[in-house]
C-alpha cells in the first residue's frame, strides 16, 4: 500500500518538477503572456470559470452530449456487431457495407452531417454516436465470433432458449473484448465531440477553448486543454476499472 | 437455404443493402424542397466526380492530403520510436519522461488545436504537428512495450556470444520487437489519417481533401462532400493494405498464425 | 568435401591442452518471495580438457543453473568456477552453452543465427562464412542455409543449435538436455553425430541430460546429483573405449546401476532425517 503511494509518488515528481520550471520560467518573463502563462494562471482561471458556474456549464453540455451520444452508438454497435456475428445472412447483407464505411475518418463525415443535420444538438449526437459505434461493432462482433464453438454445442443439446442463450453464455464470453472495443469507443468519442465543438458549437468544452482562442486567452485555452485530458483520463481508466473487475470474476 | 455460403451470391447480398440505400437516396433527391439540398440526385454526385478529376481539383487535393498524412507519419512515428526505444533500454528515461507522456495522452488530440493555433497559427506547422503527434503517440508505445517484454531466452543468448550493448540492441531486442513495432505503425497510419482529415477540416485553408470539404460545406455542395469522403476512404484503405503487405514482408520469418 | 574425411580419422586428433574445469565450494541461493532458498550447496568438481562428463539428477535439482553459472549467464553465487585455471566472472566466447530449445532466434536464417555467434570473435570476416557453412554441413544442414527456424523440424532446430555453439570452437561445451525435444530416432542420431563431433574436436563437454543410457553411452563419467539442496551424490566412472557399440553389456550394466540409484534414494551419512519425508511437515 504504501510502496504503491511512493511509486505513484514517484512517478509524479517529474511532472511537479516540469510545473515548478514552467511556473519559474513564466515569473521570470521568460514567455511573452501571448504564448504561455504560468501554470499558476492556469489554475486561477479554471477556479474563476469554476465560481462563476461557466466551466461546470461547458462540462455538463459535454458531457450530456457524449453520454447519449455515446449510448445510443455503443448500444447500436452492440446488436449489429452482435447480429452480424451469429447470423451469416447478416454478415453477407451488411457485412462489405459495414467494411468500407469503416474506412472512412468518422471526422470526415462531420461536412456531410452538418448539411443533412445542421449543426444544432443532435448533429452533435449523431456524430459521436457513429464514432462510437464501429469501435464497438467491430469488437462485438470478433467477441461474440471469438465464443469457442463448444459452447454453442453445449446451448444446441440443451436446446437453450435464445434470451438465456444471449444472457447466460455469450454475454459472459464475449465480455472482455467487448469492453475494450467500449474503451475504445468511448475515447474516439471524446474526440470527436471536442472537434465537433471548436468546429461548430455554442457551448461545450470545445466551444470554450476555441472562443479563448479567438480572444487571445492563453489561460483557458489551458485551462480546457487540461480539463479535456481530465475527461478522458478518468473515462479511460473507468472503463479499466469496469475491465478488470469483471476479469477478476471471471476468474473466480 | 444457404444461398449466402455462394461466392456469386455473396457479392450480390453485399450489394444489396448498398443499392437500396443509394435507391432510397435518389428517392428523396427527388422529392425535392428542402431535402434536395441534402440529397443530390446520383447523376449530380457522378457529375461532380467527373468535373473534380477534369479539373485536376481531386488529384491536387488527394496527393496534398497523403503527402501531409505521409509526413507527418514519417516525423512522428520515427520520434516515436527512438523515444520507445529510449524509454524501453534506459530506466531514467523511462521515469522521467513515462509520466509526462502519459500526462499528455489523454488530452484528446485536437483538443491541441486552440493552443497549437495561438503558437504556430493555422498553417502548415500546425497541421503537421497534430499529424506527427497521432504518429507519435502510438510508435512510442508499442515500441516501449516491444523492448521492455523482450524474451529472456533471447537476451541470454545475445549474453552467451558476448554482444555489446549496441549489438544487443541490433540484433535482438529490435528485431524481437518489431512485431509490436509494426502493429505501433499501423496505429499510427490509421490515426495520422484521422488527425490530416480533421486538421485540414478544422483549419480550412489551402488544399486538401479536407479543406475542400469544408468549402464545399460552406458553399452546400453535398455532391462534392461525398465524393471527397470516398477518395478518403479510399486512400486510408490504400494505405493500410499497402502497409499490412510491408508488414508481412518484413514478418516473414513469423510462422503462419492460420 | 574435407570435413567428411575429418570423421573419418576420429583417432587422430591429438590430446586436447585446455578445457580444464574447476568448480570448488559452489554455493547458489535463489531467493523466492523474500525467502532464500538454497539451490546449489558445496558443489566441488574437476572435469579435465576434453573429458565427457553428464550430469544426471531429480527434475529441479539444479541442474540447469548449476550450467547457467558456469557459462557465465549468472554471476551472484558463492565459491570458485575456474576454467584453465581463469575465474569465472562472465560470459566468454571460451564458453559454449546449448539449451534445452533450440533458441534460435526466429527472425534470422539458420546460415545467420550460425554466424551471429562470430560477431565478436577474432576469427576474420572473410573466413567467417565458410566456417559457418562448414559447420552446417557438419550437422548434416546444408541446403537449408537460407531457412528460418519455423521452416526446420524440431531436431534439425536443434541440431542448428549446436552448429551455432560449435562454431566458435569453445574449450568448454555446456549442454542442457540438447537432445531432450527429439524424438527417439532422431535423438539416437544426434548422439552419434555429437560423438563424432566431439571425438574430432576434443574440446571439453559438461551435458545435463534425463536419459541415463544417453549419458552412459557418450561420457567418460556420469555424475548423479540429489535435490534440495542440490549436491553432487555420487560419481560414476564409464572407463570404455570411444566410439562406443551401443549393444555393450557394459554400457547396459552401468545404466541399470545409475537408474537403481536415482530411483531409490540413497541416504548422505550424516544427513537421515533428510531421507523420511511427512506429508505433514511438507505442508509445514
Ligand atoms: N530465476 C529463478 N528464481 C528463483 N528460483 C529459481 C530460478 N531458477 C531456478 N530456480 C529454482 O532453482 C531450482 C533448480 O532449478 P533448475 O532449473 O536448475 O533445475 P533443473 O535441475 O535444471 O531441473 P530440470 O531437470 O527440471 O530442468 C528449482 O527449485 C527452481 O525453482
Ligand atoms: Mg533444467
Amino acid at each position: 500500500m504504501t510502496s504503491n503511494l511512493s511509486r505513484i509518488g514517484f512517478g509524479l515528481a517529474p511532472l511537479v518538477a516540469l510545473l515548478l520550471l514552467w511556473q519559474a520560467a513564466s515569473a521570470a518573463g521568460l514567455f511573452p503572456p501571448q504564448v504561455l502563462v504560468a501554470p499558476a494562471d492556469v489554475v486561477a482561471a479554471l477556479l474563476a470559470m469554476w465560481r462563476n458556474g461557466e466551466l461546470v456549464a461547458h462540462l455538463s453540455i459535454s458531457l450530456t452530449r457524449l453520454l447519449i451520444g455515446f449510448g445510443l452508438g455503443a448500444a447500436a454497435g452492440l446488436a449489429f456487431g452482435t447480429a452480424l456475428a451469429l447470423s451469416r445472412l447478416a454478415e453477407a447483407l451488411f457485412g462489405p457495407l459495414f467494411q468500407a464505411l469503416r474506412q472512412v475518418p468518422v471526422l470526415a463525415f462531420l461536412p456531410m452531417l452538418v448539411l443533412l443535420l445542421g449543426i444544432e444538438e443532435r448533429f452533435k449526437i449523431v456524430v459521436v454516436a457513429i464514432a462510437a459505434f464501429f469501435p464497438v461493432a467491430l469488437a462485438a462482433f470478433d467477441g461474440v465470433r471469438g465464443v469457442p464453438r463448444s459452447h454453442f454445442e453445449v446451448a444446441k443439446l440443451y436446446r437453450t432458449p435464445l434470451l438465456p442463450f444471449l444472457g447466460r453464455i455469450l454475454l459472459p464470453a464475449a465480455t472482455p473484448p467487448v469492453l475494450t472495443g467500449l474503451r475504445i469507443g468511448l475515447t474516439r468519442a471524446w474526440l470527436v465531440l471536442i472537434a465537433c465543438e471548436l468546429l461548430a458549437a455554442g457551448s461545450g468544452i470545445g466551444q470554450m477553448m476555441e472562443m479563448a482562442r479567438q480572444l487571445f486567452r492563453i489561460d483557458v485555452v489551458l485551462a480546457g486543454v487540461f480539463v479535456s485530458g481530465l475527461i478522458g483520463f478518468l473515462l479511460d481508466r473507468g472503463v479499466k476499472l469496469i475491465e478488470r473487475r469483471t476479469l477478476r470474476w471471471k476468474a473466480a | 437455404m444457404r444461398a449466402h455460403r455462394h461466392p456469386a451470391a455473396r457479392v450480390a447480398l453485399g450489394l444489396l443493402i448498398p443499392i437500396l440505400l443509394l435507391a432510397l437516396w435518389q428517392a428523396q433527391a427527388e422529392v425535392g424542397g428542402a431535402r434536395a439540398l441534402a440529397f443530390v440526385p446520383l447523376a449530380s454526385i457522378a457529375a461532380a466526380f467527373a468535373e473534380l478529376a477534369a479539373s485536376g481539383q481531386l488529384l491536387t487535393d488527394a496527393v496534398t492530403t497523403t503527402s501531409r498524412a505521409l509526413t507527418g507519419l514519417v516525423l512522428g512515428a520515427s520520434a516515436g520510436v527512438l523515444l520507445g526505444i529510449a524509454m524501453g533500454l534506459f530506466r531514467s528515461v523511462d521515469r522521467l519522461i513515462g509520466p509526462l507522456y502519459h500526462a499528455i495522452r489523454q488530452v484528446p488530440l485536437l483538443g491541441w488545436l486552440p493552443l497549437i493555433g495561438l503558437w504556430v497559427g493555422n498553417g502548415e506547422a500546425a497541421k503537421l504537428l497534430i499529424v506527427g503527434l497521432a504518429a507519435f503517440y502510438p510508435t512510442v508505445l508499442n515500441t516501449y512495450e516491444g523492448i521492455v517484454h523482450a524474451e529472456r531466452r533471447n537476451t541470454d543468448v545475445g549474453a552467451l556470444f558476448g554482444f555489446s550493448r549496441a549489438q544487443l540492441l541490433r540484433h535482438v531486442l529490435l528485431p524481437g520487437a518489431l512485431p509490436l513495432i509494426l502493429t505501433g505503425l499501423s496505429q499510427a497510419i490509421a490515426f495520422a489519417w484521422i488527425a490530416t482529415i480533421g486538421t485540414e477540416l478544422l483549419l480550412g485553408a489551402g488544399a486538401g481533401l479536407g479543406a475542400t470539404m469544408s468549402l464545399a460545406q460552406a458553399q452546400q455542395r453535398m455532391d462534392v462532400i461525398l465524393v471527397a469522403i470516398a477518395i478518403t476512404g479510399l486512400i486510408g484503405f490504400t494505405l493500410n493494405t499497402l502497409f499490412a503487405r510491408l508488414r508481412g514482408h518484413l514478418l516473414r520469418w513469423q510462422p503462419a498464425i492460420a | 568435401m574435407n570435413v567428411t574425411t575429418l570423421f573419418d580419422t576420429p583417432a587422430a586428433a591429438s590430446p586436447p591442452i585446455d578445457g580444464a574445469l574447476t568448480i570448488a565450494g559452489l554455493s547458489k541461493d535463489f531467493t523466492v518471495g523474500g525467502r532464500s532458498l538454497p539451490v546449489l550447496d558445496g558443489i566441488d568438481l574437476v572435469v579435465r580438457p576434453g573429458e565427457f562428463v553428464s550430469i544426471v539428477g531429480p527434475s529441479g535439482c539444479g541442474k540447469s543453473t548449476l550450467l547457467r553459472l558456469v557459462a557465465g549467464l549468472d554471476t551472484d553465487f558463492a565459491g570458485e568456477i575456474r576454467l584453465d585455471g581463469k575465474r569465472i566472472t562472465g560470459t566468454d566466447l571460451d564458453r559454449g552453452l546449448i539449451f534445452q530449445d533450440h533458441r534460435l532466434f526466429p527472425w534470422m536464417t539458420l546460415e545467420e543465427n550460425v554466424g551471429l555467434a562470430l560477431l565478436n570473435s577474432s576469427i576474420p570476416k572473410a573466413q567467417r562464412a565458410r566456417i559457418v557453412a562448414e559447420h552446417i554441413a557438419l550437422l548434416n544442414l546444408a541446403g537449408f542455409e537460407k531457412a528460418y527456424p519455423h521452416q526446420l523440424s524440431g531436431g534439425m532446430a536443434q541440431r542448428g543449435a549446436i552448429a551455432r555453439a560449435l562454431v566458435t570452437e569453445p574449450k568448454l561445451l555446456l549442454l542442457d538436455e540438447p537432445l531432450g525435444a527429439l524424438d527417439a530416432l532422431t535423438r539416437i542420431h544426434v548422439q552419434t553425430e555429437l560423438q563424432r563431433i566431439w571425438l574430432r574436436q576434443r574440446s571439453t563437454m559438461l551435458m545435463v541430460t534425463h536419459d541415463v543410457e544417453e549419458a552412459v553411452y557418450l561420457s567418460d563419467r556420469v555424475i548423479i546429483m540429489g535435490a534440495k539442496p542440490g549436491r553432487i551424490r555420487r560419481i560414476v566412472d564409464i572407463d570404455l573405449p570411444h566410439p562406443r557399440e551401443r549393444s555393450l553389456p557394459q554400457l547396459h550394466r552401468l545404466r541399470d546401476e545409475i537408474l537403481a540409484e536415482l530411483i531409490q534414494p540413497v541416504p548422505t551419512p550424516g544427513e537421515p532425517e533428510n531421507l523420511v519425508r511427512l506429508p505433514v511437515r511438507e505442508a509445514m
